[in-house]
């Protein structure tokens, strides 16, 4: 028990401080801890996760670590995994004021420019890695899901969350029923 | 006492009223910040710069930020718990639900829905900050060599990121 705690801990710990340009940059870090690493969950019950995280408001990093934390070692679980989302929050409180100092030398710019392009490809890579669960051959229609769904957020401004409970509904009456019957 | 509540109560707004993570919760905190008079524009700018800097959640750090100048330690707490307390409890409670109920037909359906979905949003968040991130041919030789490194070398992502860190001080200074 006490070893998974300390491991929610370090997985959260690595991915929340390797995790520049906020939240999203984070996601695909955890991906990497709890899929790949650890093994807590799959490659769909983490998009599952992740799908309830984008319907409901707040930051996504701590969201997923409240959850994977619970997921894997209960309350204390969740507290590991915030604790460590969270410490970098604790050192811009600490050293807030050497931090301001260097915020704005061309060494750290230059840096976190190119870290960029970086956390685009990794946040791209997630969907793809993603992507390879959620399309099953079974149910080639979820293609029309992806491209309807990228339509509407393309043309419109609509929340995440409408979109999530939509596309819940969509898929019950499109496979839930199938698999009753069959 | 009072100013704690403020903090508590104000950093709960911005935070449950925001969706779409972070970044949507930035112009909320500020009005919060503005509205309550806990710092300067200039101060929240500039806590806001060292936030961007900073890897983990701006949300939180920002609350971080914000709560110590007011109240210290315990400000800290107030605005953290305000800002998480409730969406890390739904978050727990939705998904600890549906994660015991994924064997209902119902809900197997409904996943099979949303899967796509998530996959858009994702892809969509990387599109949208691949907006801002391609400032010059050398952020493409980047992303090209971090395809490489993390899909043919397997690199963990973190050794991508710090390498990275460190190319951009050679291009980009």
């Amino acid at each position: 028990m006490l070893k998974k705690v300390w491991e929610v801990f370090i997985g959260f710990a690595r991915a929340s401080n390797l995790g520049f340009g906020g939240g999203p940059a984070i996601i695909p870090l955890i991906q990497q801890e709890a899929v790949t690493r650890y093994k807590w969950m799959t490659e769909e019950e983490f998009a599952d996760a992740l799908a309830i995280g984008n319907s409901l408001p707040g930051p996504i990093a701590t969201k997923l670590a409240s959850y994977i934390g619970y997921r894997v070692a209960g309350w204390p679980g969740v507290i590991a995994g915030l604790l460590a989302t969270l410490i970098s929050t604790f050192v811009i409180v600490i050293l807030g004021d050497v931090i301001i100092r260097y915020s704005h030398t061309p060494a750290l710019s230059a840096a976190l420019q190119a870290v960029r392009p970086v956390v685009v490809v990794l946040i791209a890579q997630s969907a793809y890695e993603m992507g390879k669960k959620a399309f099953p051959k079974k149910y080639r229609s979820t293609w029309a899901i992806a491209v309807i769904a990228l339509g509407i957020l393309f043309m419109t401004n609509i929340h995440p969350g409408i979109l999530v409970v939509c596309a819940m509904v969509t898929g019950y009456f499109a496979y839930g029923r199938k698999s009753v019957q069959s | 006492m009072e100013q704690l509540w403020e903090l508590f109560i104000g950093f709960f707004r911005a935070s449950n009223l925001a969706f779409g993570g972070g970044p949507a919760i930035i112009p909320l905190i500020k009005t919060e910040v503005v509205n309550n008079g806990w710092m300067s524009i200039g101060e929240f700018s500039e806590g806001l710069a060292i936030a961007s800097s900073l890897p983990g959640p701006i949300a939180a750090l920002l609350a971080g930020f914000v709560g110590y100048r007011v109240f210290g330690w315990l400000g800290v707490l107030a605005a953290l718990l305000g800002a998480l307390a409730l969406t890390s409890i739904l978050v727990i409670v939705l998904t600890d639900f549906l994660m015991r109920n994924s064997n209902s037909p119902i809900l197997k359906g409904a996943l099979t829905g949303v899967r796509p979905l998530v996959v858009v949003l994702v892809a969509k968040t990387a599109f949208d900050m691949g907006v801002n991130s391609f400032s010059s041919i050398w952020s493409w030789v980047i992303a090209g060599l971090a395809l490489i490194c993390l899909q043919k070398f397997k690199l963990h992502p973190g050794i991508v990121i710090c390498l990275s860190m460190v190319f951009g001080l050679i291009v980009f200074q």
